[in-house]
């Protein structure tokens, strides 16, 4: 576990000295927002509609943009040969990697999220359960980011490559989470949806690190 | 030894591949062309009216077989990539290379017709209903696995183990990815074929008959396009081979 404690630790201290990987995601999530009002006009009714799926889909998007680094600088100046070198535990380190991910960029998006949703009118009552899907979700947008990102490690602009793996596992995620907002904000049940994203956790938490740990072997070869 | 397990490993090494199935390209193609021929003539022209849909219907005789074939060829490539993944099998990595396009290509087809099908039906090109939805994101896990391929033109044993690894992970999100989307259920009509023979909207075996043909005669056009692409790709890789400079002598009748 020594190991596991020391590479989180560099993680999260290097994200937080360089700390735009902290705050980009929010910049950018303040940024489209005030384009949805600017766009659709600034009525509530209108806003109150789409803030479940809007708020989401922005926590989504501003993750998306950090994925990609999660092993590139690692992989560029050796430290991630090394890893593997020293017999740590691949898929172990990649959990690793995730919770630190998690730290430095899940929990700032969960709390920045009321926040975006008290600008998009977002009802009252369903504040609880969109942190509670955040919560849920977030964890597994670094789990998945992972993978992504230890598939185009090797490739110098492999962003947009990176969005198109990772979309179709991004989107049941989506289905959950938002419905789960979404039932919330129309006084239904969002227990269904809560469920289902909190198996998709257990899942993306028993799968992602051996499919991120089995690229990062190919790429290292 | 054994002729299945025989042919088995033959087929499992590139130049022995290569010799056995460029005798089945003839008669491939000559099978694909002659049921879709067939296929269409009969279900166009001569299948009876939808009582329904009318005419309209007709386009299912395009629209269902490549819907089939757009799930049945990433079957072949989850397989294939589980197969470059685990044992490396090059014969696997040009099977799974060679079938992405055709693949892509089936399901592009099953959303244009579908679209042009969903016009005069429902009054609109699209809707995000969930099986169109689910087609979509189909596509771009294709489109996933060919980028994947496609990032890494200088190591193309490399690109094909990342590119299987990416197959095997839409594989497992498949399912997942479907029953999701079925969360919303809207107005796409339910599977017109069963196997139990529950059958709503095909109640004829005359109408029946022909998209059987249409089924069969996709299924050639892939492996005929499958293995000609496939030829291809293991040219191209094993191109300091001994056998490649052989066989591409023994084409152009010329001595290596």
């Amino acid at each position: 576990m020594m190991p596991f404690w020391a590479l989180f630790k560099r993680d999260v201290l290097v994200a937080w000295r360089r700390k735009a990987n902290v705050y980009q995601p929010l910049v950018f999530q303040l940024l489209i927002v005030t384009m949805f009002p600017l766009g659709l006009g600034a009525g509530a009714a209108t806003l109150t509609k789409i803030a479940p799926a809007v708020v989401w889909i922005l926590a989504l998007l501003s993750t998306l943009i950090t994925l990609e680094n999660i092993f590139k600088d690692d992989y560029e100046d050796g430290s991630l040969a090394v890893y593997a070198l020293s017999g740590m535990n691949l898929p172990l380190a990649v959990i690793s990697k995730a919770a630190a991910h998690w730290c430095t960029t899940g929990i700032p998006v969960i709390l920045f999220a009321p926040v975006i949703g008290m600008l998009l009118h977002l009802p009252t009552h369903a504040y609880a359960v969109l942190l509670l899907s955040l919560t849920i979700a977030t964890p597994i947008f670094s789990l998945l980011g992972t993978v992504g990102s230890a598939l185009i490690m090797n490739i110098k602009s492999g962003g947009m490559l990176l969005s198109v793996l990772i979309m179709p596992l991004l989107a049941p995620v989506l289905i959950f989470g938002a419905g789960a907002v979404l039932e919330t904000a129309l006084s239904n049940s969002a227990s269904t949806h809560l469920m289902l994203l909190s198996g998709s956790l257990v899942l993306c938490l028993t799968l992602a690190p051996l499919a991120a740990a089995a690229a990062i072997k190919i790429n290292l070869e | 030894m054994n002729r299945i397990v025989k042919f088995y490993h033959e087929m499992g090494s590139p130049p022995s591949f290569y010799r056995i199935t460029q005798h089945w390209l003839m008669p491939m193609l000559l099978l694909a062309l002659g049921l879709t021929a067939y296929g269409l003539i009969e279900g166009l022209f001569f299948a009876p009216k939808d009582y329904q849909q009318g005419d309209s219907y007709r386009i299912i005789f395009v629209h269902v077989p490549a819907a089939w074939m757009s799930m049945f060829i990433y079957a072949i490539i989850g397989i294939c990539g589980i197969i470059t993944f685990v044992w490396r099998m090059k014969v696997a990595e040009a099977v799974m290379m060679a079938s992405v396009p055709i693949g892509a290509l089936f399901t592009a087809v099953t959303l244009l017709t579908g679209m042009l099908w969903g016009k005069p039906m429902w009054g609109t090109y699209w809707d995000w209903d969930a099986r169109m939805t689910s087609q979509l994101i189909l596509l771009f896990l294709y489109i996933g696995v060919a980028g994947m391929y496609a990032a890494y033109e200088e190591d193309p044993r490399k690109a094909a183990r990342l590119a299987a690894l990416v197959a095997i992970i839409g594989l497992v999100n498949l399912p997942i990815i479907r029953y999701s989307v079925y969360w919303w259920t809207s107005i796409h009509q339910t599977s017109s074929i069963t196997l139990t023979g529950g059958s709503e909207g095909i109640h004829s075996w005359d109408m029946l008959r022909p998209l059987l043909v249409m089924a069969l005669a996709t299924k050639f056009y892939y492996i005929y396009s499958m293995l000609t692409r496939a030829h291809t790709y293991l040219l191209k890789t094993e191109a300091k081979k001994q056998w490649v400079a052989q066989a591409v002598s023994k084409k152009s009748g010329a001595k290596p």
